[in-house]
């Protein structure tokens, strides 16, 4: 896995995309979300943390077994942050697993002269997982 | 009692004839047998014809049937009925039942259209939308559910359909280089990338351009417009231009002068010697380009939010084996001209990329031509929505590579489109065929023959793509272009995989939770917009009474319903001509959002005095945003004063004139009535009525004393509050996207010169019925 990290990153260096020039501005595309369900939550860097961390109390509450957070970049603080924060809501009741891993980001290389044409970049960013399962129902501890 | 009238037979002196003569009798009683016959026919007028009647023969409504009344009496009664104005009798409606056999009703529709255009998902719409009168259309303006939250939900996170087939698409021809030269004329490359950028030129991406009339730039703005470019190797090239429909009529007359006048000018050189022989080349400068406005060929239906794509991918059914479409007649005119549909390709890439969550993860502004088969086949029984499959994982090669062939199609041959037309199969012969064919209820047949397949064209807008203005990919989705005809089938199919149908509010709700503008004001359009709505307002304002009617002029807001754009920029500059535009010169509106962010001192520029810049507003505290707020330019101790500022109580100098003017018009009414039944008394009847002209129009003493309250000559706003103004704002409200109140204005360039280095972005904002000054943040907002 690192290997392949390390790899892809030595490609990236020879990539002469990766730096901005004049003739393109930079423009960011959605991120592949790998699922989506209910009891899966994206963590992102303007959704309101409050009203994140009451969403999964509530699927907690409700019966879900198990809610997976995603975060990417930036995000991960964050994202570690709700899950620790849920960790010590449900203390005894929640168990946590954290995985990380990369994602690659698509940049779109928008021209800005007639004479050049759409291009695009891969970034990859660090990303993070992680499952929060019951272990005991609420009312048990 | 006197002796000479008796008898002779009583000794009398009168002797009576033997006989009467009764003519002689009737002829001298005539007189009063015709007083009584007249009395009879014609009662004293106070009374109807039915009156008349006695009281068994008299019937319920019989003033309103004049059947009810015996048949000598219908003639009379009905003159009397003209008389009272009433003729309803003539004019009776035909019986709902005969009003909905479906000739009567198809005839009822196209006199209804005759005024305005219909889209073809009219009706759909007309049975559930609020319809308005636009641009020559009757277009859906607002759903009459309370949807407004819901369709803002339905374009961030679910989809969101709008019929915009009201753009008019006009077909352009011609050698690329005449094209480009053409284009140079009424665009300006500091705008953004120009027509025949390498990056449009070879048809994979749809483009917008801003449009001036020729050789006017930065003044006459016309509008922002679509255009796509057709695939082909050699020079002479298609392209279609997507024009919005109030600046259609402008963009296809500076088109068609262009051309015209570029051959007047070379044939005026010419006209000196030999004529005939010069005249069969008038092949001047841009005489190859052909120029055709084809409105109604196609269908366009816009689809936003992420969800779109799940919906499309639910409702689109590729056809991969030319061999089962065989039979439909546009295929068979197409394989006789050779063409390579590239059907397998097309499918196979429209499959790889089905399990996107977003149309944002595409390339931007992608054109996928597409052939699928009949949309009514793809329809769920119920009305469902539409979830992504998440079987195949896709790779970033995939969505960065754009196939070259992905972007062809059939679509663009103008008669494969009329065959498509003619072939279509209507709603009530597919719903026949299949009660025929389709035994088992649910089962369908896809490749059934009797339904052509029809070509489609996808294009992908990105939405949002800059993370510090709006979360990424906000507002993207997909813009479907159909032929005509397969409007409804296409619009029910979508619908019943749950996208939410939204109409002309919207369209400008979206523009506004995307920070965009709509409209802008120095557009012919825009303008037309703005005197519409004031109009509107200004209506709406005086139906209020007057002790409802907030008092501007005491508030110290001149213009409550309309943007004086042109006073504003001649208060802060000698602008005499009255010429403004809107800064789109992507360097000076980078520069001063860099001038903003790094407190540095914003240059100047030419035609400063002309110039407004789009500017979004964050308000820094509490405080509403609402249209024509306006902003104002705030003192250093204004920023970090701790108690917020209020613009003091003015007088109103019309209070005492508008009183004296109601005084007045009382009196002379009052002295109008008195006359009135003086002469009446006298029963001289003089019709003095004299008949009002137009019903809407206000007579002259409502027209003063509405400019009393709202005066119209006001020539200087600038210094009318105790903060000078620098602009108004045109779209202000709560914004979803952002949970926050939000607005878009412009401000005066050489406003914006003067403001406080230290604290650029920093503006004041009061709203219309408001005292109140609040701080609020500006950015400069740039086009996409």
């Amino acid at each position: 896995m690192a290997d392949e990290n390390i790899a892809k990153k030595k490609q990236d260096q020879k990539n002469p995309k990766r730096f901005t020039n004049k003739k393109h501005a930079i423009k960011k595309r959605l991120p592949v979300r790998p699922i989506e369900g209910d009891n899966v939550i994206y963590v992102t860097k303007k959704t309101n943390f409050k009203a994140q961390l009451d969403k999964c109390c509530d699927l907690l509450a409700k019966g879900e077994k198990e809610i997976i957070l995603h975060g990417l970049g930036a995000a991960i603080q964050r994202c570690c942050n709700l899950a620790l924060q849920l960790e010590i809501l449900f203390s005894g009741t929640c168990q946590i697993e954290v995985n990380t891993g990369t994602v690659d980001v698509i940049d779109d290389l928008e021209p800005l002269t007639d004479d050049v044409d759409f291009g695009a970049q891969i970034r990859h960013t660090s990303s993070i997982h992680i499952r929060i399962f019951r272990t005991a129902l609420l009312g048990a501890n | 009692m006197e002796s000479g009238e008796f008898d002779a037979a009583l000794g009398g002196p009168e002797n009576l004839p033997h006989s009467a003569n009764s003519l002689k009798f009737a002829a001298s009683r005539s007189v009063e047998i015709a007083a009584m016959t007249e009395s009879i026919l014609r009662p004293s007028k106070t009374k109807l014809i039915f009156q008349s009647l006695p009281v068994h023969m008299r019937r319920r409504v019989m003033s309103h049937n004049c059947k009810r009344l015996p048949k000598r009496l219908r003639e009379s009664q009905l003159e009397q009925l003209k008389k009272s104005g009433i003729s309803r009798q003539q004019k009776r409606k035909p019986s709902r039942k005969h009003r909905r056999r479906k000739t009567n009703l198809l005839e009822e529709y196209n006199r209804r259209q005759r005024r305005n255009i219909w889209l073809e998902t009219h009706i759909w719409h007309a049975k559930r939308f609020h319809m308005v009168e636009r641009w020559g259309h009757r277009l859906a303006y607002r759903s009459c559910d309370k949807a407004f939250r819901a369709c803002y939900r339905a374009s961030s996170a679910h989809c969101l359909m709008q019929d915009i087939s009201y753009y008019t698409p006009i077909q352009i021809k011609g050698p690329v280089d005449t094209i480009k030269d053409l284009f140079n004329n009424i665009t300006d490359n500091s705008c953004g990338l120009g027509i025949c950028a390498k990056a449009y030129i070879n048809g994979n991406r749809e483009g917008t351009i801003n449009l001036y009339k020729p050789n006017c730039y930065p003044y006459d703005f016309i509008g922002q417009i679509d255009f796509l470019w057709i695939s082909s190797d050699n020079s002479y090239k298609e392209m279609w231009l997507f024009v919005h429909p109030s600046q259609a009529k402008i963009v296809e007359n500076v088109l068609t002068e262009l051309i015209s006048k570029s051959s007047t000018d070379l044939s005026n050189v010419d006209s000196g010697e030999n004529l005939p022989a010069k005249r069969r080349k008038i092949s001047t400068k841009y005489s190859e380009v052909k120029i055709k406005p084809m409105a109604g060929i196609f269908n366009r239906i816009r689809l936003t939010g992420p969800k779109s794509h799940a919906v499309l991918v639910h409702s689109l059914k590729c056809v991969d084996n030319i061999e089962n479409v065989q039979s439909n007649n546009w295929i068979q005119h197409l394989m006789n001209k050779e063409v390579n549909l590239l059907l397998k390709e097309k499918k196979e890439y429209w499959e790889q990329i089905s399990s996107l969550t977003s149309p944002s993860q595409l390339s931007p502004r992608l054109i996928i031509g597409l052939v699928i088969k009949d949309p009514r086949w793809s329809r769920p029984a119920k009305r469902t929505k539409a979830q992504n499959n998440y079987i195949t994982s896709i790779d970033a090669e995939t969505l960065i590579n754009v196939p070259p062939y992905l972007s062809s199609s059939p679509l663009w041959d103008t008669s494969v489109c009329d065959i498509i037309k003619e072939q279509k199969i209507t709603n009530a012969k597919f719903i026949e065929h299949v009660t025929k064919t389709h035994f088992v209820p649910g089962e369908i047949n896809e490749d059934d023959p009797t339904l052509q397949c029809i070509p489609i064209i996808l294009v992908q807008r990105p939405g949002s793509q800059n993370s510090d203005y709006k979360k990424i990919g906000y507002g993207c989705g997909w813009d479907i272009i159909i032929p005509s005809g397969y409007g409804l089938p296409f619009w029910l199919t979508l619908i019943m995989f749950g996208a939410r149908s939204g109409g002309l509010r919207e369209t400008e709700n979206l523009a506004f939770e995307m920070g965009q503008c709509y409209l802008p004001p120095d557009s012919e359009a825009g303008r037309l917009e703005e005197i519409r709505i004031e109009s509107e307002l200004k209506e709406k304002y005086f139906r209020r009474p007057p002790s409802k009617r907030v008092n501007f002029v005491k508030l110290a807001v001149p213009y409550p319903f309309i943007c004086p754009w042109k006073i504003l920029l001649k208060d802060w500059g000698n602008n005499v001509e009255g010429k403004m535009f809107v800064l789109r010169d992507k360097k000076v509106l980078d520069t001063l959002q860099d001038c903003i962010n790094n407190k540095k001192k914003v240059p100047k520029i030419e035609n400063s005095d002309t110039c407004l810049v789009p500017i979004y507003i964050k308000m820094q505290g509490k405080g509403n945003l609402t249209k024509y707020s306006t902003i104002c330019l705030p003192l250093v101790k204004d920023i970090s004063a701790s108690e917020e500022l209020m613009e003091p109580h003015h007088e109103d100098p019309n209070t005492k004139l508008r009183k004296q003017k109601r005084l007045e018009r009382q009196k002379l009414l009052k002295q109008r009535r008195r006359k009135r039944i003086k002469l009446r008394k006298k029963q001289i009847v003089i019709n003095q009525k004299t008949k009002r002209r137009n019903k809407t129009e206000p007579s002259e003493y409502v027209k003063a004393m509405r400019e009393l309250w709202l005066p119209s000559n006001i020539e200087s706003i600038r210094n009318m509050g105790i903060r000078e103004v620098m602009g108004y704002v045109t779209q202000g409200a709560f914004s979803f996207s952002e949970a926050n109140i939000r607005g878009i204005g412009y401000i005066a360039y050489n406003a914006i010169m003067t403001l406080d280095d230290h604290y650029l972005n920093k503006v004041l904002v009061r709203c219309t019925t408001s005292k109140k000054y609040r701080l609020a943040n500006i950015h400069i907002i740039k086009p996409p």
